[in-house]
């Protein structure tokens, strides 16, 4: 904005150099807030050595992490798939009333802050909380426990797949549904053949987010999990814990970890994007 | 299969889109709904294939009520108007569908899938473009394909939705003709909506005339175009134009609301006045095709109109420049008496757009 508003008043400001001014800033803001951050992660978790790096992954708690969040996200993904491949269908493909509230609603885990999330289901099913004393009574434990964890990360990953379909959804109309219906197929039919082929990369890509948010998420898992170690410590609350500790090493292992899944997840969701490109054309 | 619409509505909302319509198609007929947009047209041929559901009335097939099945009970094929084509299937699965679907028991061997789609696929002149996918074919060509695809459920009615509005005039041209020997090919029972009457007359043995979710006329397309039931039918089946007041001849006149009708090819123009001729001024002369289209300026009422003839009567007549000065005679006029007050509105409107 500012360099823009200089140029102007210059008036004769030559528009490559703008180019360039505005190109630098971009790249040292880049290199600044994103590019040594993530080097320093690895270079503190790779600073003692790679056998100190595998033994501080390898060992019981970090393993318990590794498997907790992996399983966490097993659950969370797939369900939120479900669901937001029925809403968005819901949404796009028919006509009804309240449809606007259940778009806001469902963008609400986006709006809200995750500790607040967290906290909703502390307040819900927590020893103190609204169903507490029923769950208690029947022996289920839901907060500390992994179900909260599963819960929390549902609560906070449930917009990512309905957002991404909605719009290529809305977009393709039921015309092609329509003439399938003509053609004679059924419901699952024309799911399977018709609806699903033509949304599956904005599907996978929503998915893709969805996982990488699920198992990074801190926030709403922190207030609900109770931290207990090798029980319902997910990767994100153990990096916290190693570095609360001033466990530097271990804590950035496990931070590198988290890390390469981005850089995972970045690099599939580009393949999907220029795939997705690739079939428009 | 004949189509029986028994006084069908449908509303959207508030909105009535068909408003207690009844309408017979008989088997083997080409009829074409025919009317603005908004006119309801679209939505009936919907309602027919049973993708809505009407509010009211009933529809049979072949005298049986069918209203409550649903679309694939119907067995009917339906062209929509973008085609519809499955964007990540190749013309080959595309026509390969309806049969792909149909359950475990009625569906044919692959060998007899195959043989069928390549005979529906040399039906629409398009075998080469088995292995295709739809965006790499031309609108005419995606429009042959959507056909051969309805075609191959074997229905017994076809409804075609607007099925040449996205194409050019060249292409809309051959497809036209093309259809219309398809439909003696086959003689299935066909229904088609369009806006384009030029269409409607050229192509259907039955024109229904549709205005506000009502029909307007039913007949074949000499009735309606040679004597249309109202203003609104004559002013939607060609160029019009449209008079008031003084301009009408007393003897014609009924009442101050009447309106008086005629077609450009109606007036007749000469050099010489005739007893119930109008002096008229020349405003502007082009030439469309085999006809010469001359518009006028009436001297006695200030109306300007169009007036058409042929090459040969123009040459008769002599080349006629701008601010020259002819007789025009409005004896063909015609009035409507059954006029409701809101179609005079319709048809006004209609002839300012000319």
């Amino acid at each position: 904005m500012y360099v823009k508003a200089a140029a102007d008043k210059k008036g004769n400001l030559v528009p490559l150099m703008r180019k360039w001014v505005l190109i630098l800033i971009s790249l040292t803001f880049v290199g600044v807030f994103i590019l040594v951050p993530l080097a320093a992660v690895f270079f503190e978790a790779l600073k003692k050595g790679i056998e100190l790096y595998f033994l501080s992954l390898t060992e019981p708690d970090a393993w318990s992490a590794i498997k907790l969040t992996l399983t966490i996200a097993a659950i969370s993904v797939p369900l939120n798939t479900l669901f937001g491949v029925i809403a968005a269908w819901g949404i796009a493909k028919f006509e009804f009333k309240g449809k606007n509230i259940l778009i806001t609603l469902i963008d609400i885990p986006f709006a809200v802050s995750p500790v607040i999330a967290g906290l909703v289901f502390v307040l819900l099913f927590g020893s103190q909380g609204l169903l507490g004393p029923f769950l208690e009574a029947h022996n289920v434990k839901i907060i500390f426990a992994i179900p909260g964890i599963v819960l929390a990360t549902i609560f906070v990953t449930f917009p990512f797949v309905v957002r991404e379909l909605l719009p290529i959804m809305e977009e393709q109309g039921t015309e092609e549904e329509q003439a399938a219906l003509t053609l004679g197929a059924g419901g699952w039919q024309i799911f399977w053949r018709v609806t699903l082929p033509n949304i599956k990369w904005g599907l996978l890509y929503g998915v893709i987010l969805c996982n990488a948010r699920a198992m990074g998420e801190f926030g709403a898992v922190s207030v609900v999990s109770g931290h207990i170690r090798g029980l319902t410590n997910t990767l994100p609350l153990h990096v916290e814990i190693l570095y609360n500790e001033y466990n530097f090493t271990a804590a950035f292992a496990s931070a590198s970890l988290l890390a390469l899944l981005a850089l995972f997840t970045l690099l599939l969701k580009s393949i999907v994007e220029w795939k997705s490109i690739k079939k428009r054309h | 299969m004949s189509i029986s619409i028994n006084s069908v509505s449908k509303a959207f909302g508030l909105y009535p889109a068909v408003n207690n319509v009844s309408l017979t198609i008989p088997k083997g007929d080409f009829a074409a709904l025919l009317g603005p947009s908004g006119s309801g047209k679209t939505t009936l041929l919907r309602l027919i294939a049973g993708l809505e559901n009407p509010n009211q009335g009933r529809i049979l097939f072949n005298g049986i009520d069918y209203t409550d099945k649903s679309v694939k009970e119907r067995k009917v094929g339906f062209v929509f108007q973008q085609y519809a084509l499955f964007k990540h299937m190749t013309i080959f699965e595309n026509v390969a569908f309806g049969l792909k679907v149909r359950p475990r028991k009625s569906r044919p061997s692959k060998q007899q899938i195959h043989e069928k789609v390549f005979e529906l696929l040399k039906l629409v002149q398009l075998e080469n473009t088995a292995a295709r996918y739809p965006a790499q074919l031309s609108g005419g060509q995606r429009q042959r394909i959507a056909l051969a695809r309805a075609l191959a459920v074997e229905p017994e009615v076809l409804l075609l939705d607007e099925p040449f509005g996205a194409l050019d005039a060249k292409v809309r041209q051959e497809l036209r003709l093309w259809l219309r020997e398809l439909h003696q090919k086959l003689n299935i029972t066909t229904v088609f909506v369009t806006h384009d009457q030029e269409e409607a007359l050229e192509m259907a043995d039955t024109i229904v005339v549709m205005n506000h979710g009502q029909i307007e006329q039913i007949g074949s397309p000499e009735k309606v175009y040679n004597d249309p039931a109202n203003s609104f039918v004559y002013s939607f089946l060609g160029r019009v134009n449209e008079f008031r007041g003084d301009s009408i001849p007393q003897e014609l006149r009924l009442n101050e609301e009447t309106a008086g009708y005629i077609r450009p090819h109606e007036i007749v123009l000469s050099r010489t006045a005739l007893d119930t001729s109008s002096p008229s001024e020349v405003i502007h002369v082009h030439t469309v095709g085999s006809a010469v289209r001359v518009e006028l300026k009436r001297l006695d009422t200030d109306d300007i109109l169009e007036a058409e003839l042929s090459t040969e009567k123009y040459r008769q007549i002599g080349p006629l420049i701008k601010g020259e000065m002819l007789y025009a005679d409005f004896s063909r006029m015609v009035i409507f008496d059954d006029d409701r007050p809101n179609q005079a509105k319709v048809s006004n409107k209609i002839v300012t757009a000319l």
